[in-house]
């Protein structure tokens, strides 16, 4: 690549100075109001269900706002690929061909699947963001967890993921669309809320350390208050088929 | 309820639920204490040694649930059963099942489990009947026997050493199901029982319940015990015949009449409605549902809709009140 960029002139090849000057720092003494009026620190209101697809093994849906996800779970069945016999299972995740997302979600539920409860055998994680409102990772994951609860795979802890935007001197947790687009810096915790223990720590753009601690602190705290909304979730679920 | 995609109206609607809560309230008390998700600690008397079963694992000392469902307790051993089980198959089940893949000396099948179940050339009865030895003509006229897509039915013989199963038709009763329809629903409403093949006369009818979700709704075939060893088996002339292509004559005598055809679809759309209630499938709560249908004089199709799955669900609950009451 980089041997390209030096050969035409006319590739684009992104500077980090160019960057910056295009988009002059608003934030740094005026607060940022949230579009939908929320305080910096509140999460939007969580609607989950689990049992949407039928078809599927196990199913989840979640609306974050306006963020709305739908995750089906097929398996453990049989995987083409997975022809020698190995102890684990496979996991193969897929969020509507958006490699990032999946690769990404891969990651954050690994940790969390007792992999060796199914050998020889794949789970298939299918994801589906119906409308992206901001925030669709952590949802995505979050729903997925659910799902697989649903499903009956063997897992450590269900999985609570919650991210935080940088604004300036704000740090605004759960952002939308809008404030994803104007933000500094981006962190996403994915973590096990019974277990205390975090999967995936994603963290881009511009953070300060002290921001960092801030942001990281803010966000334990949510997946914890997330799981307990989950863990509801999936009781009522349980206690309706109970026959 | 999962599953439910019908639309009822509001009386309809009431109606459902009065009669599930009359059915969870007549349901062998499940204590709600008892139900857990991921993660959640299950409260355990330290002092006995605890056997940590399937669904558990050690955390801190603490036993800690690893799916949702219910905990149960046999003596020791503390395990949780989930609400919708997959099908755990055992030594001995009989299974319905379809041909994917015909591979060297096996066929492969697909069984409502995680892997796919293997029926080995050794454990089926050849065409002629006689006991040998495969031999390599056997082996490539595999596909005279079983093709692809074949609906077959089998037992479990053992377990193969990465989990999938090893089946077994060496029976009469064992083998290609034809001229019938083959139902999918959860495993976990078909309980094992001692009768899994149940022939209805009334009807002219096969029903096989699989354990692994797999149900055989067919016409009635007689089966020939030819199991007689101590006679030299001669090679039948009409077994062969029935194996391979049948000429126009033939086929129409094996036509299957109108009623018969009605008749099974009658009974796979009874199977239907149950298992979208989520109700345990018995060869006695089958033919309730049919003879219900017939005394309502509802047509077949009209079994599916939104007011007859309401019928059968204040169906069973009167039927459980009254056994209940019975028992009393």
């Amino acid at each position: 690549m980089a041997a390209k960029a030096g050969a035409s002139p006319a590739t684009y090849s992104p500077s980090p100075t160019t960057y910056k000057k295009n988009r002059p720092p608003i934030f740094t003494d005026v607060d940022w109001v949230r579009p939908d009026g929320r305080d910096f620190h509140q999460c939007r209101p969580a609607f989950l269900r689990t049992g949407a697809v039928n078809a599927a093994s196990g199913s989840a849906y979640a609306e974050f706002g306006n963020t709305k996800v739908m995750v089906s779970i097929f398996g453990p069945r049989e995987s083409k690929k997975a022809m020698i016999y190995s102890d684990i299972g496979r996991l193969n995740c897929n969020a509507s061909d958006n490699k990032e997302i999946s690769s990404q979600l891969h990651k954050s539920l690994e940790g969390a699947i007792m992999l060796d409860t199914f050998p020889k055998t794949t789970v298939d994680v299918f994801a589906l963001v119906l409308e992206s409102g901001g925030c669709d990772l952590p949802v995505v994951i979050s729903c997925a967890s659910l799902a697989l609860a649903d499903a009956g795979i063997m897992m450590y802890d269900l999985v609570a993921a919650v991210s935080v935007s940088c604004l300036g001197k704000n740090l605004v947790i759960d952002p939308v669309s809008e404030e994803e687009n104007y933000q500094d810096g981006g962190l996403m915790i994915t973590c096990l809320p019974s277990r205390n223990e975090v999967t995936q720590l994603t963290i881009t753009g511009e953070w300060s350390t002290p921001k960092i601690h801030e942001a990281m602190e803010l966000c334990l705290d949510a997946c914890s208050k997330l799981g307990k909304i989950m863990r509801s979730c999936l009781k009522e679920s349980s206690s309706t088929s109970q026959e | 309820m999962r599953g439910m995609e019908m639309s009822l109206n509001q009386t309809q609607k009431l109606r459902l639920q009065r009669a599930l809560e009359l059915l969870e309230t007549l349901s062998s008390g499940i204590n709600s204490n008892s139900s857990v998700t991921v993660a959640d600690t299950i409260p355990v008397n330290q002092e006995d040694g605890v056997l940590k079963g399937h669904g558990t694992t050690e955390l801190e000392g603490e036993v800690v649930a690893t799916v949702c469902g219910v905990i149960e307790r046999v003596n020791k051993l503390v395990y949780v059963r989930t609400l919708r089980a997959r099908y755990k198959p055992e030594v001995g089940d009989i299974i319905v099942g379809r041909v994917i893949e015909v591979a060297p000396k096996r066929w492969r099948l697909e069984i409502n489990f995680s892997q796919d179940a293997v029926l080995m050339l050794s454990s089926m009865n050849l065409p002629d009947g006689i006991q040998r030895r495969r031999t390599a003509v056997d082996e490539l006229n595999m596909r005279s026997i079983f093709e692809d897509d074949d609906v077959i039915c089998a037992e479990v013989r053992d377990f193969m050493r990465d989990g999938s199963l090893q089946l077994q038709a060496r029976s009469q009763k064992y083998g290609k199901l034809e001229r019938g329809q083959m139902l999918t629903i959860s495993p976990y409403l078909i309980k094992r029982r001692k009768q899994h093949f149940h022939h209805l006369d009334q009807y002219g009818i096969d029903l096989i319940l699989g354990c692994n979700g797999f149900i055989w709704v067919g016409e009635h075939v007689e089966t020939k015990d030819n199991m007689i060893e101590e006679e030299p088996i001669k090679p039948d002339p009409q077994n062969n015949k029935s194996k391979t292509s049948m000429s126009l004559e033939e086929e129409e005598q094996t036509y299957t009449p109108l009623e018969t055809r009605q008749n099974i679809c009658r009974i796979a759309n009874a199977i239907r409605v149950l298992s979208t209630l989520g109700f345990s499938i018995t060869i006695d709560v089958i033919l309730d549902v049919v003879d219900l249908s017939i005394s309502k004089g509802l047509d077949i199709h009209e079994m599916l809709g939104a007011e007859f799955s309401v019928l059968v669900a204040e169906r069973e609950a009167e039927r459980r009140n009254s056994s209940t009451r019975r028992k009393r």
